[in-house]
């Protein structure tokens, strides 16, 4: 009796364990196919994007004739819209807009966010802090539509009256000026939020280290405390970046779409990439249609390059090489 | 009798309503080495902190008595806090260097007190690691990362570090608790040089750490001070029962 009681408390011993392997089995299996699904969307979007985007450059167009890749990687000119009946379209001048808008963009947001972090983590009392924190979280959940609208009613105007105090006609605000400030309103809370949190994971040690030898707290929070932040920071310098060379919506509110270029002027209209791609999208058909995903690979290689650089620098800045 | 460095007149220091040292009076002599033993949470870091006014950092933190620095009382209000780190410098518990080269960690101090002049900076940097006992092993990477140094390399480092300032004492937290036994040793030997120059507060958990490098030894329980003496009479004949039970090992 004792030997069959021993038997079936093994044997429920080892259902039990069977049934946990099955859940593990299925449970894997789960998170498989989701990997798959997620990674083929990535995958699918791009050969599409691609197999688009290769047309004007490998069909005769409707007897408008192909588009000539280098000239169309290097050009100063986008005839756009289907009156043209032109195969001349460049984005080389695009692509130094945008990065120029994107970078002078970090210009501003970057010190200000970074400062802003500084303050919310090191300097404001518990309270304030936690107000600011909340502000920055709701500013960077804004959808951009509605920073769009902000920058054509309140930027425009104000670059507008900002020109002509100068004495500059500008194109009813519509300008690289009023394109780089709307982006770095929209990348500040990115920038703030991650880097606040980098800066307040700097450890108390090292804080306290500082203090003792007789460092103020300024001098604590600028040598040492950013010191010790700035991969945090970097990070997130790079997602701002990302976000000013992709955001489209907003940026074709106020950027001007400008046809030719590169425009280094500040009250010059001025066009990038996404905005290219954006404008008068829905009306259109033939090349004029589908050189906008032409361009679309081009965007996504300057993300990807500009994402590698980027990694590469910060790795050389933050590298600490640790025994 | 030598030179007293600091002089405590009836200490009390509180977290909020909990009272973490009581009563204390004692007197740190110039150019020795005090132990302050005791069990955990008995003080002695406390009042160790408080020697440099780092409990300032901690909110709840308010203190009565004096403490007086050359004869000048470090919580009057007014006094210059940040000279008085300069002039009263500390190593933590675990080794916390800046993560920047050798060389900024040992120039930080002097750097954020104005000096800029590189030559300056070249022989203050070369004379604090020569003095920290660690000038041989980093001289020829004094531009590396001070986090690729070993533990023990990264607290003699914070040493230099605290001695680049030329402060007059130099206060321990348990220096060696995060290093292995040979670090520890070279620690010790260290500190044994330094009391030539400095004066040095140490506090640890080790008793034969404190007999081995001390000239006198404070036992702290329950916030108090039991006794403080010369470290081999605290060791062979204390006057404190509880002083006996705690260095026998007894408790604690």
């Amino acid at each position: 009796m004792e030997l069959v009681n021993k038997f079936s408390t093994k044997f429920a011993q080892i259902k039990k364990r069977n049934k946990k392997e099955h859940i593990d089995i299925v449970v894997r299996m789960f998170f498989l196919i989701s990997t798959v699904i997620s990674a083929s969307f990535i995958l699918i979007i791009i050969v599409f994007i691609s197999m688009k985007g290769i047309i004007p450059f490998i069909t005769d167009n409707n007897g408008i004739g192909s588009v000539n890749v280098i000239r169309f990687l290097t050009g100063s000119i986008w005839l756009s819209g289907t009156a043209f009946q032109s195969n001349l379209y460049s984005v080389g001048f695009i692509i130094i807009n945008t990065l120029y808008i994107a970078l002078l963009s970090l210009l501003i947001s970057l010190p200000l966010g970074v400062l802003t972090a500084l303050f919310i983590a090191k300097v404001a009392p518990k309270k304030l802090a936690e107000f600011l924190r909340t502000v920055v979280e709701l500013l960077a959940s804004i959808p951009s539509i509605v920073y769009g609208l902000f920058g054509s009613g309140v930027i425009l105007v104000f670059v507008y009256n900002f020109a002509d105090v100068l004495g500059i006609q500008s194109k009813g605000g519509n300008s690289v000026m009023a394109t780089v400030l709307v982006l770095s309103l929209m990348t500040l809370p990115t920038i703030t939020a991650i880097s606040e949190v980098s800066i307040r994971s700097v450890g108390k040690d090292i804080e306290h280290g500082s203090l003792a030898l007789g460092a103020s707290k300024t001098q604590t929070n600028f040598k040492v405390i950013l010191a010790s932040a700035k991969s945090g920071i970097f990070a997130s310098a790079i997602l701002g970046i990302g976000r000013a060379l992709g955001e489209a919506t907003a940026v074709s509110l106020v950027a001007g779409n400008a046809k030719s270029g590169p425009t280094l002027a500040f009250f010059e209209t001025t066009s990038t990439l996404t905005s290219t791609m954006l404008e008068g999208l829905k009306e259109t058909t033939g090349i004029d249609y589908d050189i906008r995903f032409s361009v679309g690979i081009v965007l996504m290689v300057v993300i990807m390059l500009t994402n590698v650089i980027l990694n590469y620098i910060k790795k050389k800045v933050g590298n600490v090489d640790v025994k | 009798m030598s030179k007293k460095v600091f002089e405590i007149n009836n200490l009390d220091l509180f977290y909020g309503d909990f009272q973490a040292l009581s009563g204390i009076n004692i007197n740190i002599e110039n150019n020795k080495v005090t132990a302050l033993i005791g069990p955990s949470g008995c003080g002695k870091s406390t009042f160790l902190r408080s020697l440099n006014r780092m409990n300032d950092l901690i909110d709840s933190c308010s203190i009565t008595g004096e403490i007086e620095f050359e004869e000048n009382n470090i919580y009057e209000t007014g006094f210059d806090v940040i000279n008085l780190r300069t002039k009263v410098g500390m190593v933590f518990q675990k080794p916390n260097p800046f993560p920047m080269s050798i060389y900024d960690n040992v120039a930080y101090g002097p750097r954020c007190q104005g000096i800029k002049d590189k030559k300056i900076l070249d022989k203050i940097v070369e004379s604090s690691l020569i003095s920290a006992a660690i000038y041989e092993e980093v001289k020829d990477r004094l531009k590396a990362n001070a986090l690729s140094l070993s533990g023990g390399q990264q607290q003699r480092l914070c040493i230099a570090r605290a001695i680049a300032m030329e402060p007059e004492v130099i206060l321990m937290d348990e220096p060696t608790s995060a290093l292995d036994p040979i670090a520890t040793l070279k620690i010790e030997e260290l500190i044994s040089d330094l009391k030539k120059d400095y004066t040095i507060v140490i506090v640890t958990h080790n008793m034969q750490q404190a007999a081995r490098i001390s000239d006198y030894t404070a036992f702290f329980l329950m916030g108090e001070l039991i006794e403080m003496d010369k470290t081999n009479k605290i060791f062979t004949q204390p006057t404190h029962q509880k002083t006996e039970d705690y260095i026998t090992g007894r408790f604690g």
